[in-house]
């Protein structure tokens, strides 16, 4: 039996593909800025500028925090073999 | 979490699979989550030097301390030392004329080269990457590095070097 999700990921087999390369580019975004504030902030705190440290590290783990949450809307991967249980199954999260 | 799904594949499976090519893949969803990783580590570094900054500032070097008799530092020469003490830094004294002294760090501000002063051209020079700071200031004449180098005051009384922190006034001169 299908169901919502089945049919979408028929309709739109791109999708898949399309958040996953969304969520990587903008995971390498964070990262990259990452970098840059601890460079900064490493040549900074040598400097004694403790503020500088300060803020780039609440930047750095606001950044954190949102690349690991935009994991939860990781799609799951495509079975390849449909379920062949009868059951409608509804897995248990991100499904609208 | 929910319960264990039935069709999925435990994780021992999957994480010592029998073929070689599923052991090597990287999957794009692996790589997510590791960028999510990676994301934190850099978040806990950069907390890590906050923590560093607060817990234990740099503290100024305290009283005055003997380095060297001045007869033993001709003038033009420079004199390497370490202040005993919990840090090892090394510094140099630099005899630039008569009467005229100068302590820096020997540690180029860059990557922490060791520098050293040109006599004939009377600047600081760094010769891993050619950096030159002045031998008066310190200042960054030339080369990578970001900063000046940091200064001690000297004082010279009964033909004995003494050095201290480098006071405020001077700083901002
Ligand atoms: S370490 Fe001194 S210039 Fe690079």
């Amino acid at each position: 039996m299908s169901n919502f999700r089945k049919s979408q990921n028929e309709a739109h087999p791109n999708k898949t593909n399309t958040i996953m390369t969304g969520i990587i580019i903008l995971q390498i975004l964070f990262v990259s800025i990452q970098i840059w504030f601890l460079f900064g902030a490493l040549n900074n705190a040598l400097e004694g500028n403790f503020y500088f440290a300060l803020t780039t590290f609440v930047g750095s783990a606001l950044m954190a925090v949102a690349s690991i949450w935009v994991l939860r809307y990781l799609p799951e991967p495509l079975r390849k073999k449909p379920a062949r249980k009868e059951k409608p199954k509804v897995s248990p999260s991100r499904n609208p | 979490m929910s319960k264990e799904d039935p069709e999925k594949e435990p994780s021992w499976k999957s994480d010592f699979p029998i073929e070689m090519k599923r052991g090597t893949h990287v999957s794009r969803r692996e790589f997510a989550k590791f960028l999510g990783l990676l994301s934190g580590a850099f978040a806990l570094s950069n907390g890590f030097i906050v923590i560093r900054a607060m817990a234990f500032p740099d503290k100024p070097l305290e009283g005055e301390h003997f380095i060297v008799n001045a007869e033993e530092v001709p003038v033009g020469e420079m004199f390497q030392f370490e202040i005993q003490g919990g840090k090892h830094i090394p510094y140099i004294l630099i005899h630039l004329e008569e009467n005229e002294w100068r302590a820096f760090e020997q540690k180029c501000t860059h990557l922490t080269c060791a520098v050293r002063y040109q006599k004939d051209v009377n600047q600081i020079q760094c010769p891993c990457h050619n950096g030159w700071f002045s031998a008066d200031t310190g200042e960054v004449l030339q080369g990578p590095p970001p900063r000046p180098l940091p200064q001690l005051d000297v004082a010279v009384r009964d033909g004995k070097v003494y050095v201290r922190e480098e006071q405020e006034a001077n700083e901002n001169v």
